[in-house]
């Protein structure tokens, strides 16, 4: 009976989460979507550090980086690429069918700038067609160079462990901070790069219209990429790959005797884990709009490994349920309170009662809240069976 | 007919020559007891084998093809198994899932469902069955050796390597551990055992190579490599051998 527990309350969450938005209703509508939206982020992004850290043993803490490279990717994408239907003359451009694929130069930080696209608007005499690609060509691309990035610096760390693999992945994660920081010419640096919203001429859904800057589809895209994302790590897990990468966790060497070709399973999971952290971030990018470099700072990923170790590192249920609970907890601290004489300053303690919170769990409950509750249900009868079957086997024969 | 031919196997660690030219031959399904003192080069041998560390100088065939540039997992597909001497079961990963592991990885095309009789079997067999669900950090030190036995079975492996089975296990275990050489011998595999347990190794082993630093300073039967000169030496030292303790030793059980 216990054994069903988090099958059932799966079942209940994901039918509350599909409802919420249709049937949530108070004045704070968008700022409670905007919550949910995140933790979801947040969520995909735990969920797959777990799959990288808790399954495969992989302490990367260049996670954020690879989340960053989709935003940025999908950011450039959405900045720099055009479609005309008659050539500047101007841009760099490449010929595709009667069509141009147009390449601005370096937009700089200036409020106005005057782009070769412009040069090119004001030179032409006849009418131009002047159109973006769709956005989700750049998502695309975002989880693309997320991927490939995966790769690159899976290769990089296949020798590496531990403190060693973490302080290397931090690394890449601060030079690529640093270079996006520096390169304002393309990036616009800490000015930030603007980026479209996900459905720039809004969207239709079911008969109802929905403007650009409504939350609702956003919800429902985030949600569906979680899921989505939950589902094929989730049937990782059960397969080959899934033992694979735990053996490896274990002990590498002995993986590698027994005919396990560790190299592969470390690369997969990289690739893999980094797509899904590459798709988080340019779906999150075109939500939010802008972007800067500080979305890789330290903090959001010491963020994102708090969030995986108090939902529990060793399950991708536990580790997503423990991004959106400690993401909407740090909502939640926000709020002062006033235990008699004493008023607390919650926007000075916030981040202190955060970290209390973690400590404990890390004290008290090490393999996280909810992942000792998950084993505490599935694994209900391992004890009892074992005893059982021992005791049947030294009683004397022909006893019942 | 397995065939394992180490031939003139150098290893050097920076100054340390941890393996000097060792060159020996495994045909059929022997059982060879591989034996020296501590810091011989036995471990050394082993990881050269199973492709762990990558031989100086000199080559290992197995079966007619060469196999000391190949990484583990390729010499562990090409029939070269090994157990470790500090144990190494996946210790979060449930008894069943450890049998697992080496099953799919020769068998890309197969399901765990497909083994999960054959594991059961193993499981049974080792007098561990009742612990298929635990995970392997809830065994005994002794449970965890016996799981490594099983893992090999599934990786069915012409040539097993097992570094210290014996150390520190209960002497019932022992038992199972015997029951298990002798069914892997007689499926036709070759088994290399290495162990400080001089009676263990006289009373299974038929033949035995003895490494001292680094050197192969003997190989043949029990009888003849234990009153070999240099053999007593190696383990007792001139002085001692001098003084007649040298071959008690060595001696086999029931001969001492």
């Amino acid at each position: 009976m216990r054994r069903h527990i988090p099958a059932t309350a799966c079942g209940i969450g994901l039918v509350f989460l599909a409802a919420f938005p249709l049937v949530y209703g108070a004045s704070d509508y968008d700022y409670i979507m905007h919550l949910w939206i995140t933790a979801f982020f947040y969520a995909i992004l735990a969920s797959s550090w777990s799959l990288l850290a808790g399954y495969a043993g992989q302490f990367s803490f260049g996670h954020m980086a690879f989340m960053a490279l989709g935003a940025y990717t999908t950011g450039l994408f959405n900045n720099y690429f055009y479609l005309t239907s008659a050539a500047t003359g101007t841009c760099f451009e490449i010929p595709l069918g009667s069509w141009y694929f147009v390449v601005l130069d370096p937009i700089g930080v200036s409020a106005s700038p005057y782009s070769c696209l412009d040069a090119a608007r004001d030179a032409w005499t006849v009418d131009v067609t002047i159109t973006k690609p769709s956005l989700w060509f750049g998502i695309l691309f975002g989880i693309l160079v997320g991927g490939l990035f995966g790769w690159l610096i899976g290769r990089l760390v296949l020798r590496l462990r531990a403190a060693y693999l973490a302080l290397f992945t931090l690394g890449f994660s601060e030079i690529l901070r640093a270079i996006l920081s520096a390169e304002i010419g393309v990036t616009r640096g800490q000015a930030g790069l603007e980026l479209d919203p996900l459905f720039p001429d809004g969207v239709s859904i079911l008969g109802a219209s929905f403007d650009a800057t409504d939350k609702l589809p956003t919800y429902y895209v985030m949600f569906a990429l979680l899921l989505a994302c939950i589902a094929l790590m989730m049937r990782l897990e059960r397969s080959r790959f899934g033992l694979f990468v735990r053996s490896l966790r274990e002990d590498e060497d002995a993986a590698a005797a027994l005919g396990v070709h560790t190299v592969r399973y470390k690369l997969y999971t990289f690739v893999v884990t980094s797509m899904i952290a590459a798709a988080a971030g340019a779906v999150q990018a075109h939500y939010i709009g802008i972007i800067t470099p500080n979305i890789l700072i330290i903090l959001q990923m010491a963020l994102v490994v708090a969030m995986a170790v108090v939902g529990g590192l060793e399950s991708i249920v536990a580790a997503a349920v423990g991004g959106v609970v400690v993401y909407f907890l740090l909502e939640f601290l926000r709020n002062d309170f006033t235990i008699g004489a004493v008023s607390i300053d919650m926007t000075i303690w916030r981040l202190v009662f955060f970290g209390a919170i973690v400590m404990l769990t890390l004290r008290f409950q090490r393999n996280g809240l909810l992942y000792a509750f998950i084993m505490w249900c599935t694994r209900a009868g391992v004890a009892q069976e074992t005893v059982a079957k021992r005791a049947a086997a030294q009683q004397p024969p022909g006893k019942e | 007919m397995i065939d394992l031919h180490v031939n003139g196997v150098h290893k050097h660690f920076g100054g340390l020559h941890a393996l000097k030219g060792v060159t020996f031959r495994v045909e059929g399904a022997e059982l060879i007891g591989l034996i020296g003192p501590n810091g011989a080069g036995k471990t050394t041998l082993t990881n050269v084998l199973d492709g762990a560390i990558k031989p100086s100088t000199g080559t290992v065939y197995l079966n007619g093809a060469r196999i000391d540039h190949l990484p583990p997992y390729l010499v562990a597909k090409a029939g070269i198994g090994r157990t470790f001497q500090v144990t190494r079961a996946f210790r979060r990963m449930t008894v069943l899932e450890n049998l697992y592991v080496p099953a799919l990885a020769l068998n890309p095309g197969k399901s765990r469902k497909h083994f999960h009789a054959q594991a059961m079997e193993i499981l049974e067999f080792l007098t561990i069955d009742h612990l298929r669900n635990e995970y392997g950090r809830a065994l005994s030190g002794g449970q965890q050796k016996l799981l490594e036995l099983g893992r090999l079975l599934m990786l069915d492996p012409d040539i097993v390597i097992l570094d210290e089975p014996f150390a520190g296990v209960h002497p019932r275990l022992m038992e199972v551990m015997y029951r298990y050489i002798h069914r892997v011998n007689e499926a036709g595999k070759a088994i290399i055992l290495i162990s400080h347990q001089m009676e263990s190794i006289f009373t299974l082993c038929r033949r035995l190579l003895v490494l001292n630093y680094g050197d192969l300073i003997a190989d043949g039967d029990p009888e003849t490599v234990k009153s070999d000169p240099a053999v007593i030496e190696a383990y007792l030292g001139e002085e001692e051998d001098q003084s007649g303790t040298g071959t008690a030793r060595l001696e086999a059980p029931g001969h001492a």
